[in-house]
């Protein structure tokens, strides 16, 4: 199922995020799950779809695209991301063409944390893309061409989806990229975490005239030092200070109670201007139905 | 320039393992502008090498010992030393060491040539006598005419080419908080020129057929 069927039928699009594990998912007798599929299964009744992260802080993983057709075997819709940052043109356009091939429906194109960022730091990083270009490329094979012409046959058939930042200052060049992104064949977006509804709804403002369904991301903060270490550590986010002190001191067994709330507000005061939600539990997926019950339904 | 950057004296002595007469060439260009292989740099390498045991028989610096014509210009006349010596230690660039290697080539001698330096990139000297940063990769494609003189090839840590990634804040970069994010440069400077519609226009792909090596230049 193409997500953007359902911004079309103007349903609120609820999706959240798993990462793929260290290691591998495969179900033997002796362990018949994985963490990875537990996680997805926390939220498959709640929501619409589900990310799955491409190497996500160019931490090596199970790649994602087996990660997508592992929850899709399941029965969870899954978003398959891919960045810019491990893959010449060749690899990217041929790994299109397998996803497609592998029954996937959605896909999230990113460039990609740097290499310096991860587990690999000696990496060399690739990049012989961005995220503007991958785009048009993708858009070009929908159409049923390659990037250099050649026909593609039979060609995919994707909803293509893209990031943007509304915390980015200057908003205005994050917003130039957004609109590239569209015109390129962007067909919705989700944002990196917003949590100050002031920038939310000046973003909101600002791309009222662009056309595409928005999706407002919401990483779940689980303790005080959890947010700290964001506002020092992670680029683009900023979490509020009156979190940080909500949080503080608040033992770990209590704490998804005060995320479920402070998450919950946020929500209702958000989720009306825009067209869906996008979880980043990280780890904490049991949270998500209970954030969306509170706030959402 | 060639940004050079000297070897630990221990990978150098290694490398020299074996020969025991050695002489030292320098390079009176890029080397000398880093104070990596000038005449004073050639000095006290002659120096950290004696104090290593090693017997140095002849020091040369060429004006720049990349171009063959200098390095073989400033070999001729010293068939001597160079029949006295086991090995050549080029305090040069990577270039510059094999130019050297070519120059005992076409003069007929089985010379080994060792290098003392790293070579750490094409680097220009923004600050005299004390800073050179990296600000071209010799891509072959120029973007410098859209994108206000800043490129975004080398200066933005993914090389992108329609604007930043998320991961800026503040106008620092994802990688080195302490460095500009290029687009944040870029848009100050075309903002400034009154020439922001750049920023919109789609960049293709870059054609990096146009950097695949090795390259070569035609020049006469």
């Amino acid at each position: 199922m193409k997500i953007t069927e359902l911004f079309a039928k103007k349903t609120f699009v609820l999706t959240s995020e798993v990462g793929p594990v260290k290691g591998c998912v495969r179900e033997t007798e002796a362990s018949p799950s994985s963490e990875f599929l537990d996680e997805a299964n926390l939220v498959k009744s709640c929501v619409h779809a589900v990310n799955v992260t491409d190497n996500q802080s160019a931490v090596m993983r199970l790649g994602s695209l087996a990660g997508s057709v592992k929850l899709k075997e399941r029965g969870i819709e899954p978003i398959y991301q891919i960045t810019c940052r491990d893959r010449n043109r060749i690899a990217l356009q041929s790994e299109l063409l397998t996803a497609c091939s592998l029954g996937i429906d959605n896909v999230l194109i990113l460039t990609g944390d740097h290499t310096t960022l991860g587990d690999h730091v000696s990496a060399k990083p690739v990049f012989d893309l961005d995220s503007v270009q991958l785009l048009k490329i993708a858009n070009g094979m929908n159409n049923g061409h390659d990037m250099m012409g050649n026909q593609l046959t039979p060609p995919p058939q994707f909803a293509m989806g893209a990031v943007v930042n509304p915390n980015s200052n200057p908003l205005e060049l994050q917003l130039i990229k957004m609109e590239k992104k569209i015109k390129a064949g962007a067909e919705f977006f989700q944002t990196q975490a917003v949590y100050d509804p002031k920038v939310f709804s000046q973003f909101i403002k600002a791309t009222e005239g662009f056309g595409v369904p928005i999706q407002l991301g919401v990483v779940l903060i689980k303790s005080s030092k959890m947010a700290k270490f964001m506002n020092e550590k992670v680029s683009g986010i900023t979490v509020p200070d009156s979190w940080v002190k909500r949080l503080e001191g608040v033992p770990t067994a209590k704490a998804k109670d005060v995320c479920v709330e402070m998450t919950s507000e946020l929500l209702r005061e958000l989720a009306p201007m825009c067209q869906g939600v996008h979880f980043m539990p990280l780890g904490w997926s049991d949270v998500v139905p209970r954030i969306i019950d509170s706030s959402i339904k | 320039m060639i940004g050079t950057a000297r070897k630990p004296m221990e990978e150098i002595l290694e490398a020299l393992d074996g020969y025991e007469r050695i002489t030292v060439m320098g390079c009176n260009g890029c080397a000398k502008a880093c104070k990596t292989g000038g005449e004073a740099e050639v000095d006290d390498m002659v120096k950290a090498l004696d104090r290593a045991g090693k017997s140095v028989v002849w020091q040369v610096t060429p004006e720049r010992t990349c171009y063959i014509q200098h390095t073989k210009g400033s070999l001729q006349g010293h068939e001597q030393e160079i029949s006295s010596t086991d090995a050549f230690l080029v305090l040069g660039c990577g270039g510059a060491a094999q130019v050297a290697r070519q120059a005992f080539d076409e003069m007929g001698v089985i010379m080994p040539v060792k290098i003392g330096l790293n070579s750490v990139g094409h680097l220009d000297t923004v600050i005299a006598g004390k800073l050179a940063i990296e600000q071209c990769q010799e891509c072959g494609d120029c973007v410098l005419n859209e994108t206000g003189g800043i490129c975004p090839i080398t200066k933005c840590a993914k090389s992108l080419l329609n604007g930043p990634c998320g991961g800026a804040q503040d106008g620092k970069c994802e990688v080195d908080p302490a460095r500009d994010c290029a687009w944040a440069l870029i848009y100050d400077r075309l903002k400034a020129l009154g020439e922001l519609d750049k920023l919109k226009i789609y960049r293709e792909p870059k054609d990096y057929g146009k950097s695949n090596k090795p390259r070569t230049l035609v020049i006469g």
